[in-house]
């Protein structure tokens, strides 16, 4: 297969591109590091919470 | 017609500047060749400064590693390598030489080619870069030289009313001045090459990005101006002690700040790469574009959470810097987060590579290791440093956190495993394309991005544990020996202490491989002058 040359790419990267585009993987590694987050987070308020008591 | 690696741009044989399309529209005035590789114009003038920058970023990432080592194998508590005095003298080495100055030579080294071989255009001004290069050696030879003499144990934040030898101080203002100047000459090179019409349309988003990290760069600088000067003229005795809460809040308005230069630097490197190894192309160019419009409007804020717990600042100056303002750069990193594996994923999916969710991540070019470094560097600053960075500078939790080994445990993997991973990467492409010489031992290479990513993530993660169990940052000894009541921490954090020391083995190990394939490379490599690189 031949590839386009970067210099290719850069020339015409500002042109509109009308094809759809589908990236399902990416999607999964994106909503995989939003949950990794939450539960991240959850665990620093948890944390939180059990060194300064709230009466 | 020959491919040059496994999926890359193609490659074509040997030609002059002519036969590339669009490149008698440069303003070059003859001092250019034609990449064989990309077929990009390069500007002869830029290429040698590019490589001159470059060559010092490798000399100061030797310095700084080697000083990095150092400190691991100090704070491993069974090791503790170091005396007192020189760990803190090497931590504060360690912190100048990575932090600032292989990253800003780097820096400058991507603003002139983004500039000049993305545009088609010459650099501004030769005279310019002289100077920029000149004033950044000199002034990064100073500092080292007062740092390895003992006369500015200050540490990288140098916090007032400790005090240096004037000559840190100079050494400091004359790099930040000699990278302005950089700065300058990036922004007059858009100029010409904007009034000359060496390119069509908008500038490409490498251009764009470097561009956003040009216009952080000014406001960093002049921080970091506004901060040194009178910390200078109090050292050299001509003024009174600047204000130390007013120097701890202008100081991170250019400490942070350059970190945020790292970040756009880094992530146009990510969008570069992606084209270079895999022909991808920005999906969105209005999302991207934006993502860094919101870096330059909104990062500065994020500067105020070094000062979570400082008396000098109210709690609603805290609380509105490190919430829905920040959150709007934080949101520019997920928005390149998703564009950048999205664009990825179309380009080589276009190729065939469809299989399920993840044939297209399977396929990908894993032994080139620009690939391999600015893929890892992206997944270890997502999911490592954007999660515990989010984290650590929400208010009510930086409680738990200020001070404490999480701290480092962050910024390890935002900027050793992210910034300089992904420069490493450039790295294997400016080489065989800028100094024209190819790497010796290609296997070796290949592996290097693995061992390092491993290495600082190990690394990271333990000193992120250690800081979870409580042990503070930058001590030199965690046993507190010869302390007036019990203290020292329990078995969890010393053995968490030894996985940061094993850790940071593993990435010197990583470093040194990418340091000695590098210098070998561009000293002793085979020329490729005249004809394509070599597929990794």
């Amino acid at each position: 297969m031949t590839e386009k040359r970067a210099a290719d790419v850069f020339q015409h990267e500002h042109e509109k591109d009308h094809e759809e585009h589908k990236t399902p993987g990416t999607m999964v590694l994106v909503l995989l590091l939003l949950a990794s987050f939450a539960v991240y987070y959850f665990a620093n308020w948890k944390a939180l919470a059990d060194a300064w008591h709230v009466r | 017609m020959t491919t040059a690696t496994a999926n890359v741009i193609e490659v074509p044989g040997p030609k002059d500047a002519d036969e590339t399309p669009g490149f008698r529209q440069g303003n070059h005035q003859g001092a250019v060749r034609s990449c064989d590789t990309t077929g990009l114009p390069v500007c002869l003038t830029a290429q040698r400064y590019i490589k001159l920058n470059a060559v010092m970023a490798v000399v100061f990432l030797l310095v700084g590693g080697t000083a990095a080592l150092l400190v691991a194998l100090t704070r491993w508590p069974s090791v503790h390598l170091l005396s007192a005095e020189w760990y803190y003298r090497t931590l504060t080495l360690h912190g100048l030489n990575m932090l600032i100055f292989w990253i800003i030579f780097m820096e400058i080294a991507i603003l002139y080619f983004a500039g000049t071989t993305l545009l088609n255009t010459r650099l501004a001004s030769k005279a310019l870069a002289g100077v920029s290069f000149a004033m950044m050696v000199v002034g990064a030879a100073m500092v080292d030289a007062m740092v390895l003499q003992g006369k500015a144990d200050v540490m990288m934040t140098s916090y007032v009313p400790l005090q240096a030898h004037w000559a840190f101080y100079l050494g400091v203002i004359l790099f930040a001045v000699g990278t302005l100047v950089g700065v300058i000459n990036f922004l007059a090179t858009l100029y010409i090459a904007r009034r000359d019409k060496t390119y069509q349309g908008s500038v490409p988003l490498v251009v764009f990005g470097a561009t956003a990290a040009a216009i952080i760069a000014v406001l960093t600088l002049l921080h970091g101006a506004v901060v040194m000067i009178p910390t200078f003229t109090w050292a050299v005795g001509w003024t009174d002690a600047p204000d130390a809460a007013w120097y701890r809040m202008v100081w991170w308005g250019l400490g942070h700040q350059s970190q945020q230069i790292n970040v756009c630097a880094m992530v146009s490197v990510w969008y570069l790469l992606g084209t270079l190894t895999t022909g991808a192309k920005p999906l969105n160019q209005a999302v991207c574009r934006g993502a860094f419009l919101l870096y330059i409007l909104f990062i500065n804020l994020a500067s105020a959470h070094h000062l979570l717990v400082d008396p000098g600042v109210s709690a609603g100056w805290k609380i509105w810097n490190t919430s829905y303002a920040m959150y709007l750069a934080v949101a520019a990193s997920m928005i390149h987060g998703f564009t950048v594996p999205a664009s990825i994923e179309v380009a080589l999916r276009k190729k065939g590579h469809d299989k399920g969710l993840f044939g297209w991540l399977f396929a990908a070019p894993w032994k080139n290791p620009g690939f391999s470094s600015f893929f890892l560097s992206l997944v270890i600053f997502g999911f490592l440093g954007g999660i515990t960075g989010v984290t650590l500078g929400t208010q009510q939790i930086n409680i738990i956190a200020h001070n404490t080994l999480r701290i480092p445990g962050h910024f390890h993997t935002t900027v050793v495993g992210g910034t300089s991973l992904a420069f490493m990467g450039l790295a294997y492409y400016v080489v065989p394309l800028i100094f024209q010489k190819e790497y010796p031992l290609k296997a070796l290479a290949r592996v290097q991005p693995f061992v390092f990513a491993v290495g600082i993530t190990v690394m990271a993660v333990a000193m992120s544990l250690a800081g979870s169990a409580g042990v503070p940052r930058r001590h030199w000894d965690i046993e507190f020996t010869g302390a007036q009541f019990s203290a020292g921490f329990d078995s969890s954090a010393h053995l968490m202490m030894g996985f940061v020391g094993i850790g940071g083995t593993i990435a010197f190990t990583g470093l040194l491989i990418f340091l000695l394939q590098t210098v070998w490379a561009v000293f002793l490599g085979r020329s490729n002058a005249g004809k394509p690189m070599e597929q990794w």
